[in-house]
């Protein structure tokens, strides 16, 4: 542990100097804290808050930055050449306005799905390869590219664009679904972040209605400690509607692209913390 | 198990023709050739949910309750009335046709409200098992479905309960085993919009989530004096 602590250090300096040299991501979160001293939500864990300086998910971005700019697969080129919304192999503040309205492929997409796109798509990568199916756990090459490329985006305000028709029906379907119930448990979303200051068993729960609640809450990647790997927003998504009985969320889809525009709408103007610790 | 009313089966009319006729499909599968801004937020929802390349959730998998996810994913009247923007509150004339509907909907057990097994209760009062699919699927086989009761509430504080819903412990001490508080009690865990339109908790009763012994043991931890929950 002690070992792992002291390299952590430069690997935070390293990997926030390409985006907010001034704030790590557990400054990001004590912002948060000191707005909202009240919530129950941002401080329920003060071990995972001191912990945050040593997170895995350092590391796992470390992969991530390595493998961002390797060339790789069928064509040989690295992400570099994948545009996520800001020009080819721009990623500094560019996970913060995703989900967008991209031109080449006339869709809206989260982060995952813009990595499917450019992995199939620029490097060449088969759709069944395992770097491109392989969506969860700190190992994955989706985990690693997720958290890297976040990164760059912490300390930054969730801005996701809704100039586009797109953006705005996809944003506006998102709340619609958020408010849907369905299932054996008559669950929607506001069933679990309607109310500020509740919680489920032990777990304290966001609301949406606390912004800074909902911006550490939407924060992914994360590492979660309950699961010992860095998990995504898509991973948060199927999670959720597993708990609430409804149906199995197939990753990357529309619906929940959808779903994930409009949580990052209510979250807008809130800094991101980039990578979050969750328990 | 859920009635599909004429509201549900009114969404899946729509959903169909929505995809065969209402906009330009040329695949099936090929949602890019659907122009999702020419529809309300609300078709677009179900769009999204049902038909966009197959819909965006695993809807062929078989629940356990019978049928499959697509048929799970369908709202109910209730379902539909209760899904309100913003987690806004009902309007009057909703709240009553919701707490109408409900009240209709609870039968009683034959020979009356019954306390159960405190033990097995406080069991299924903890339980989280049942009913979740998709990629963990729970099988009903391997274990008994239990009623998710701690994920909200506070019973005996020898373990640690949610804050969704009111704490109870203390509740049958507190309040006795009367004849209309038995009922309340039952009602809630059945169909709870019957006091409380439009609430989060679920319909343990009438979805068939909880069996009639299921209901009559949990009841039995929150009025046995010899449950934990009454120390």
């Amino acid at each position: 542990m002690f070992k792992k602590a002291l390299l952590a250090l430069p690997v935070a300096l390293a990997l926030g100097a390409t985006a907010n040299a001034q704030k790590a991501p557990e400054d990001v979160l004590q912002a948060l804290i000191d707005a909202d001293p009240g919530s129950v939500y941002l401080t329920q864990s003060e071990m995972n808050i001191m912990m945050m300086p040593d997170s895995p998910a350092l590391w796992v971005g470390m992969d991530g930055e390595d493998l961002f700019h390797t060339a790789r697969g069928p064509n040989n080129v690295s992400m570099e050449a994948c545009d996520f919304g800001k020009g080819p192999g721009v990623i500094e503040g560019a996970y913060v306005e995703m989900p967008r309205y991209f031109e080449d492929t006339g869709k809206v997409m989260d982060l995952e799905t813009r990595i499917v796109h450019c992995m199939t798509e620029v490097q060449g990568f088969a759709a069944d390869d395992p770097a491109v199916r392989q969506r969860h756990g700190s190992g994955s090459d989706h985990m690693k590219l997720q958290t890297y490329i976040a990164m760059q985006s912490n300390g930054m305000e969730w801005n996701n664009p809704l100039d586009h028709p797109l953006e705005k029906a996809m944003r506006d379907a998102g709340e619609v679904m958020f408010a849907r119930r369905a299932g054996m448990s008559d669950f929607n979303c506001y069933a679990c972040h309607g109310e500020v200051g509740k919680q489920v068993r032990a777990s304290r729960l966001p609301a949406t209605e606390a912004k800074g609640e909902w911006s550490k809450a939407i924060s992914w990647p994360a590492f979660r400690v309950g699961h010992d790997n860095v998990r995504s927003s898509q991973h948060r998504v199927r999670g959720c509607y597993y708990q609430m009985r409804q149906a199995g969320m197939l990753a990357g889809s529309d619906a929940s692209i959808a779903l994930i525009s409009y949580w990052t709408d209510m979250a807008r103007g809130q800094p991101a913390v980039l990578p979050d610790m969750k328990r | 198990m859920f009635k599909k009313t004429p509201l549900a089966a009114g969404v899946a009319v729509f959903a169909t023709i929505l995809f065969t006729g209402g906009c330009a499909v040329a695949d099936a599968g090929k949602s890019d050739k659907v122009d999702y801004t020419a529809m309300t937020p609300h078709e677009l929802a179900e769009y999204l949910i049902f038909e966009a390349n197959g819909g965006g959730f695993n809807l062929s998998q078989e629940m356990q309750e019978g049928g499959t996810a697509r048929e799970r994913m369908q709202q109910d009247e209730l379902q539909k009335a209760c899904s309100l923007l913003g987690n806004a509150n009902p309007d009057a004339e909703t709240a009553e046709a919701v707490r109408t509907a409900a009240t209709a909907s609870i039968t009683y057990p034959e020979g009356g409200i019954q306390l159960g097994d405190w033990e097995r209760g406080r069991v299924l009062a903890w339980s989280g098992f049942g009913y979740r699919v998709g990629h963990n699927y729970d099988d009903h086989k391997t274990r008994e479905v239990g009623g998710t009761c701690y994920n909200c509430h506070q019973f005996a504080t020898d373990r640690v309960g949610g804050s969704v819903g009111p704490s109870l412990t203390g509740y049958g001490k507190t309040r006795g085993t009367s004849e209309p508080i038995l009922k309340y009690v039952y009602d809630m865990i059945y169909n709870p919009h019957t006091y409380f339109p439009c609430t989060h908790m679920p319909r343990f009763g009438a979805s068939g989530f909880l069996d009639e012994q299921a209901i009559a043991d949990i009841m039995a931890y929150m009025f046995d004096p010899e449950s934990p929950v009454n120390e």
